[in-house]
């Protein structure tokens, strides 16, 4: 791979190739901080204007725009409590009362970083060992995954804020959510009250931006004050200091490895990634108790992860020609478009053009900071618009982006029904994050279990026998939910 | 000279619209951009090959074209709205045989077999069924027999339920009498069944040529008519001992309008779809991206797409579906 690095090089500086990079990775800000429009969605959206371009640049763009929206989805996360991507709800947490406190260029500052760092390392991980991961990978497999699965929900305990009770019924209302519509193994419509539209159950985006955006919008109208009606200031991303990161490498070094597990795990995303490693940060960071109050470390912890899911979801799919997720799976058909057959063989017959499509993911994670920088400079007008032109503004960009991506007006009416019942449940003190939770992993959850079931004729007794990680990461979910038991009782 | 040029005309767009005026003329078709509905995301199969199409299709028809994506419930969302449209030949779907056939037989439905005015098919490939490459089954008596000899303890995997992945596997198995003896494991789309594949989670997969051709994979077996020119050593399902309708298995896609469409307009609509098919620019599409193109004229394809519909019935049933 290494020695093809000047080859690989001078195929991407092309003005093509370089037109690309920049362009993409801006243009993937700009489409992942707009509320609704997720990475699969903004990736779909370039794809036709790729098939005029060279292979290499092709790809790139791609790259560019999935890095680039990654990212973006943190800024308006942060700037106004509207997760631009599923990826990025965790970011809310923390990002947000950060920016009501006044520290908005700062919580951005941060979730660049971070989101460079868990990028590059990503890069650096696929560049050095994706076929050596990818052999690992295939070892994770149903009861491997339903395993991964089960810790993941144990972010649902962290992220109660307030009322645990209230936290769990809030997870629990997400993982029924996501039982409507198809059954997986069987294929039978289930819980849809003979509602045609409800076939294709609810639509994770329409949900997330429904109970975060629409439901924040509802709120500030009403008045009703959770204390986030005071406007935001922002006047461009302030990055910290070197010294700043003092005490905060270790919980970096953290989500970045986890982020980079699950993003090379099959079944799982950048979602769960940034759930769990906040989960983790906010159990081991020494600043865990100022956590959902502005903590910078719980910003890192999302973003960091998020953004290393991407170098790893493109381990199996350029290794294996297996898609890590809908993105990468979106990438493999434009190969396919171009002549290049996905698959096994994938690095084998192509070795330049995949050293340059890792050579210049490396670089579009690099650009993330400038371009993030830029890209504040030009968000930060927009937020000094009047407050009730700024919630028209949110509306219509969610249903926009909403309605875009299965082009099915019902996503509206979901939409907007998430909105009211997330206000609702919002105002009776119920967290939102809980509910995403459950919707992202439980059709996972399901499929998992349901598979597993069927590899061990329906034994729940037998189910973990024989799988090693599993039995790991069982035990590690059960420490997870009895240390803070441990502690309070010390 | 009418007084109100514009009442009159939009008098008489209502008119066709509901249906009022008597012979609407051929000549004028389309009169406006003709739009395909695509049932999956943007950047999928179906999707990619419906953008290539359009323009070849718009040019023979000497109109515009649009495709529309409009996703969920396995293609059925579409489709389930696209059958109580006008049959204008304004609005067409491109459905696959799954979405076609098979859905509509699986689940409670607003369209069926009788919902459609078939136009044309477009691509048609045919199915195989094959074994990891590190499989000790080198040909499908040997499977058969390794199946006989342990019941229950091979895994078919598929794509999900009722898709044609599970469907191919059905037909092999229930062809060979053996269905009962194999295990279903269906995943979450066809990357995640073949990794399950090579991880050795299940044993036996099936899908079109150029899926199998992504990985290490060893055909035991053809669902086509004749053997493939690409594997010449690879039995037809037919000559392993399948009989028919179950020896025949193909992935295609095709486009349809809503039941009722004019004579006239379908067959302009045919015909520039022909006229696409056959287009260079189509072609070395199929060529780059290895998509078997297979041209039927409404009438033709007519017939076929009600021969599929009580073929699957059969594979439907075997399946448990």
């Amino acid at each position: 791979m290494l020695e093809l690095l000047p080859q690989a090089i001078g195929l991407i500086m092309t003005p093509e190739g370089l037109i690309a990079l920049t362009f993409g990775t801006l243009l993937g800000i700009v489409l992942g901080a707009l509320p609704g429009i997720g990475s699969t969605v903004a990736v779909a959206m370039i794809l036709p204007f790729t098939l005029t371009m060279g292979q290499a640049p092709a790809i790139l763009l791609l790259l560019a725009i999935y890095a680039g929206s990654v990212y973006g989805g943190s800024v308006s996360a942060i700037l106004i409590n509207t997760p631009g991507t599923p990826q990025s709800a965790a970011t809310c947490l923390d990002g947000y009362p950060m920016a009501q406190r006044g520290e908005a260029g700062k919580a951005l500052g941060w979730a660049t970083q971070a989101s460079v760092i868990g990028g590059l390392v990503s890069a650096v991980v696929l560049i050095l060992a994706a076929p050596q991961l990818a052999a690992f990978a295939l070892n994770f497999g149903p009861i491997e995954t339903f395993a991964l699965i089960l810790l993941g929900l144990t972010c649902i305990v962290s992220v109660s804020e307030g009322s645990m009770r209230k936290g769990l019924i809030a997870g629990a209302l997400g993982l029924f959510l996501a039982t409507v519509g198809g059954d997986p193994i069987t294929g039978e419509t289930r819980f849809t009250f003979g509602q045609f539209p409800l076939i294709a159950g609810f639509d994770l985006l329409a949900v997330v931006i429904g109970v975060f955006a629409v439901s924040e919008v509802l709120i500030r109208l009403s008045g009703g004050d959770d204390g986030s009606a005071s406007s935001v200031q922002f006047r461009g991303l302030v990055l910290p200091r070197l010294r700043e990161w003092k005490g905060r490498l270790s919980g970096l070094s953290k989500s970045v490895l986890i982020g980079n597990v699950i993003g090379i795990l099959p079944g799982t995303g950048a979602a769960t990634s940034a759930f769990i490693s906040y989960a983790e940060a906010k159990r081991s960071s020494p600043r865990r108790a100022r956590f959902g109050q502005g903590e910078p470390d719980g910003v890192i912890a999302s973003e960091a992860a998020n953004n290393a899911v991407t170098g790893g979801a493109l381990v199996p799919t350029m290794a294996l020609g297996i898609p890590g997720d809908a993105v990468t799976a979106v990438m493999l058909a434009t190969l396919t478009l171009h002549g290049v057959t996905p698959g096994i063989r994938l690095m084998a017959d192509n070795p330049l053009l995949i050293a340059a499509i890792f050579t210049g993911f490396f670089i579009i994670n690099l650009l993330l900071l400038p371009l993030g920088v830029l890209f504040g400079k030009m968000a930060s007008p927009l937020l000094r618009i009047p407050e009730a032109w700024m919630l028209v503004l949110i509306l219509m960009l969610s249903s926009l982006g909403v309605y875009f991506v299965r082009g099915n007006p019902f996503d509206l009416i979901v939409m907007a029904a998430a909105g009211i019942g997330g206000f609702l449940l919002r105002r009776q003190g119920y967290p939102m994050a809980p509910l995403v939770i459950g919707m992202v992993l439980g059709p996972t959850l399901e499929m998992s279990l349901r598979q597993g079931l069927i590899i061990t004729n329906g034994s729940f007794a037998t189910l973990f026998i024989g799988h090693p990680i599993a039995i790991g990461l069982l035990c590690l979910t059960l420490l997870a939910l009895s240390l803070p038991l441990i502690r309070h009782y010390r | 000279m009418p007084r109100f040029p514009g009442l009159i005309h939009c008098l008489a767009t209502v008119s066709v619209a509901l249906g009022m005026s008597a012979p609407t003329m051929a000549a004028d078709f389309p009169s406006k951009p003709v739009n395909i509905v695509v049932p999956f995301n943007a950047g999928g199969s179906h999707d990619l090959l419906m953008r290539a199409f359009a323009p070849a299709f718009a040019k023979a028809l000497d109109g515009n074209v649009i495709v529309s994506n409009m996703a969920g419930g396995s293609g059925t969302v579409a489709a389930s709205t696209l059958a109580h449209d006008t049959p204008d030949g304004y609005k067409l779907g491109y459905w696959s045989v799954t979405v076609s056939t098979i859905q509509p037989q699986i689940k409670d439905l607003p369209y069926g077999e009788d919902s459609w005015t078939p136009i044309c098919s477009v691509a048609a490939s045919p199915t195989l069924l094959f074994v990891n490459a590190k499989s000790p089954f080198h040909t499908i008596d040997e499977a058969v027999a390794a199946i006989k000899a342990q019941p229950g303890r091979y895994i078919y995997g598929s794509s999900g339920p009722g898709t044609i992945t599970q469907l191919a596997s059905v037909a092999a198995f229930s062809g060979l009498g053996v269905l009962k003896d194999v295990r279903h494991l269906p995943f979450q789309g066809s990357g995640p069944a073949l990794q399950g594949m090579a991880a050795g989670t299940i044993q036996f997969y099936g899908d079109t040529e150029l899926l199998m051709q992504g990985g290490d994979f060893r055909p035991l077996l053809t669902f086509s008519d004749t053997r493939l020119a690409d594997l010449p050593d690879v039995p037809t399902a037919r000559e392993a001992g399948i009989e028919p309708p179950l020896d025949q298995l193909y992935l295609w896609g095709g486009l349809f309008a809503p039941a009722g469409l004019a004579a006239d307009k379908r067959d302009a609509l045919s015909k520039a779809c022909g006229a696409a098919v056959a287009s260079p620019e189509l072609q070395a599409f199929a060529e780059r991206t290895r998509t078997v193109l297979h041209y039927r004229d409404a009438a033709a394809f007519d017939a076929f797409y009600r021969a599929q519909y009580s073929a699957n019935a059969k594979l439907i049933d075997a399946a448990g579906l």
